[in-house]
């Protein structure tokens, strides 16, 4: 436990540019750039209704449905922030195991009593809890100040709403909600972490090539294989379910982006209140998704490929 | 007293032709400062990756009672090595990397580390990015000389270091680390520097372990004669292990004759270790 400790910290040592003052550099600016839009008397529009330099009235029923809005789906505000987290965990897994050999430090972690498994369980405890933390952390402040602003924006204005939102449940829960997608988000992730990983034990270098380029070119040979030869290799089949996981399953939310069945169940939301039913129904659709068989596959496919990740870095005689 | 390492037949080929070790086998004592010297190639590398679980061998192998492939994780809180100068990472600072040994090595003592290191320019918020290649070794040394292990194994520990580095490094490994209950194994090209701190000597050639002994032996074993020229053919019939001319004398390198007969010869000397290792890899490269 206390080797894991100092292990996770090393990591951030290392990492902390990357992992965490680049997340906290994206949320500043955007928090700046929305107080100098506002100085500046810039129109902005929040849920439809635009706060301008006029008073501005707002009926019971509309504020009602802008507070409940605000209240469920203000993390969308971070929206740049939680796209980062699939191109940090991307690029911290592929140098993970591939840095340390490049500079011949493996060496000197190597001297140490660490156990190799100890070692590759810190990085990939790194990109899928830490990583994913401190990005929902990050989002989640930076998406509540920019609400917190538009509402004293509104305030200034005449139409103070912000009674009504911190009596909201919705608004307390929201970020509890957020949390909860770690954890899936940890799930769906491993088959991509582990291939990322694996690549990164392996190969001497260029190793974004290996890890993009192969698969890429892989698919495209047997797509080939089957339009020209009729070679029945079910390149549709590896393309969906292996190719495409292993690259895109570090993207946050890929309950939606894998299934079919989840993308419908988000068009077919009550047109009425739509963008509150999508938001509800993303988080129902990512709690469902724990039952997904097809998940499951991809979590034992990446607890595999870290194993041999490291098996290899046990062996790998570089250096 | 029981070895601290003992080896039988070790092999370990690289690819189909390339034989790394060919049935190494050997011993080292506890308490000894073993230097492995041999050329470009030979196997020493190999045979310290053996030594410290790093790489994988044919034949029989135990360092502490234990064998290296298995219990690689277990070993490591008796051994410690210096692979090379300048492998620390260069994002470390000299106090994270005090904290990080300090928390994961149940056999480091941070005082040690702290003392050795206000002796040199180092200071906490140093990363190795800013160090020379000589304050890395440095840092590297301070934290080795704070682990009380049983075994270290230098590989090539003063490689490209000038040589105030390279004397400050033996004085101190000596001084301050080495005692009885400690075991140091050595590979370096640079002979001259390690010969008098060593008591024992292994010379390997092409994967074998050529020869095994300690300083004393050798002394008692080799004699290098300078011989008047009147002996010349005397000597050479004695088949001394080399011959080379010194000021337009001739310098024989003689095994195993004793001392006695050699005398009458000319002037005696015990060889150095590197004309002793010269005159045994005769042919290496051709």
């Amino acid at each position: 436990m206390k080797t894991m400790k100092w292990l996770l910290r090393r990591e951030y040592w290392e990492h902390k540019g990357m992992l965490m003052w680049a997340p906290l550099a994206v949320g500043a600016t955007m928090i700046l750039f929305t107080l100098v839009m506002m100085l500046s008397g810039k129109n902005f529009e929040i849920n439809g209704v635009s706060a301008n330099s006029t008073t501005i009235t707002v009926a019971a029923d509309e504020a009602r449905q802008i507070v409940d809005m605000a209240a469920a789906a203000y993390p969308l505000a971070a929206v740049p922030v939680y796209m980062m987290l699939g191109f940090l965990v991307f690029f911290y897994c592929l140098g993970a195991l591939h840095d340390e050999r490049r500079d011949r430090s493996i060496l000197f972690w190597k001297s140490l009593p660490v156990s190799d498994s100890q070692t590759v369980l810190s990085k990939a405890l790194i990109a899928l809890v830490g990583v994913p933390l401190m990005i929902m952390a990050v989002g989640l402040v930076t998406s509540l100040t920019i609400v917190l602003l538009a509402g004293a924006a509104l305030a200034v204005h005449g139409a103070n709403l912000f009674n009504m939102l911190f009596m909201s449940p919705q608004f307390w829960l929201t970020p509890l909600r957020v949390l909860s997608l770690v954890p899936i988000y940890m799930l769906w992730a491993l088959p991509a972490v582990g291939w990322l990983l694996l690549v990164s034990s392996w190969a001497r270098s260029k190793t974004f090539l290996w890890a993009v380029a192969a698969p890429l070119l892989t698919g495209a040979v047997l797509m080939w294989a089957e339009k020209v030869f009729h070679l029945p290799v079910y390149s549709k089949w590896i393309w969906d379910n292996v190719i495409m996981r292993i690259l895109v399953s570090v993207l946050p939310g890929q309950w939606i982006i894998f299934s079919d069945r989840a993308q419908e169940a988000m068009q077919h939301t009550d047109p009425q209140q739509r963008p509150l039913q999508v938001v509800a129904e993303f988080f129902n659709q990512a709690w469902m998704s724990l039952g997904s068989g097809y998940m499951w596959a991809g979590v034992v496919a990446g607890v595999a490929m870290i194993v041999a990740a490291v098996w290899i870095r046990r062996w790998s005689e570089e250096g | 007293m029981s070895a601290l390492i003992t080896a039988k037949n070790l092999s370990k080929r690289y690819g189909k032709k390339t034989l790394a070790l060919d049935s190494a086998s050997f011993e080292v004592q506890p308490g000894r400062i073993v230097g492995l010297i041999g050329p470009n190639g030979s196997g020493k590398t190999t045979t310290l990756k053996a030594i410290l679980g790093l790489t994988q061998f044919d034949g029989d192998l135990s360092v502490l009672g234990m064998d290296p492939r298995k219990h690689r994780d277990e070993l490591m809180k008796e051994v410690c090595f210096i692979a090379d100068v300048a492998i620390l990472p260069k994002w470390l600072k000299v106090k994270d990397a005090i904290d990080f040994v300090e928390g994961v090595h149940p056999r480091f003592n941070r005082a040690r580390a702290e003392k050795y290191l206000a002796a040199t320019k180092l200071k906490p918020e140093t990363r190795v990015k800013a160090m020379s290649k000589g304050m890395i070794v440095q840092l590297h040394l301070a934290l080795v000389m704070a682990i009380d292990a049983k075994l270290l194994v230098l590989d090539e520990p003063t490689l490209g270091l000038d040589i105030l580095y390279r004397k400050q490094f033996y004085q101190n490994l000596l001084e301050d680390y080495f005692d009885e209950n400690k075991t140091i194994i050595i590979t370096t090209h640079q002979i001259e520097e390690v010969e008098h701190i060593l008591t024992d000597l292994m010379f390997i050639r092409d994967g074998r372990i050529t020869l095994a002994a300690s300083m004393d032996e050798i002394g008692d074993r080799y004699t290098e004669v300078m011989v008047q020229p009147e002996y010349m053919t005397a000597a050479s019939a004695l088949s001394p292990l080399s011959q080379r001319t010194v000021f337009g004398k001739a310098v024989m390198l003689f095994d195993g004759v004793s001392r006695h007969q050699l005398e009458r010869f000319g002037e005696l000397r015990t060889p150095s270790v590197a004309d002793l290792f010269v005159a045994s890899m005769k042919g290496t490269y051709e």
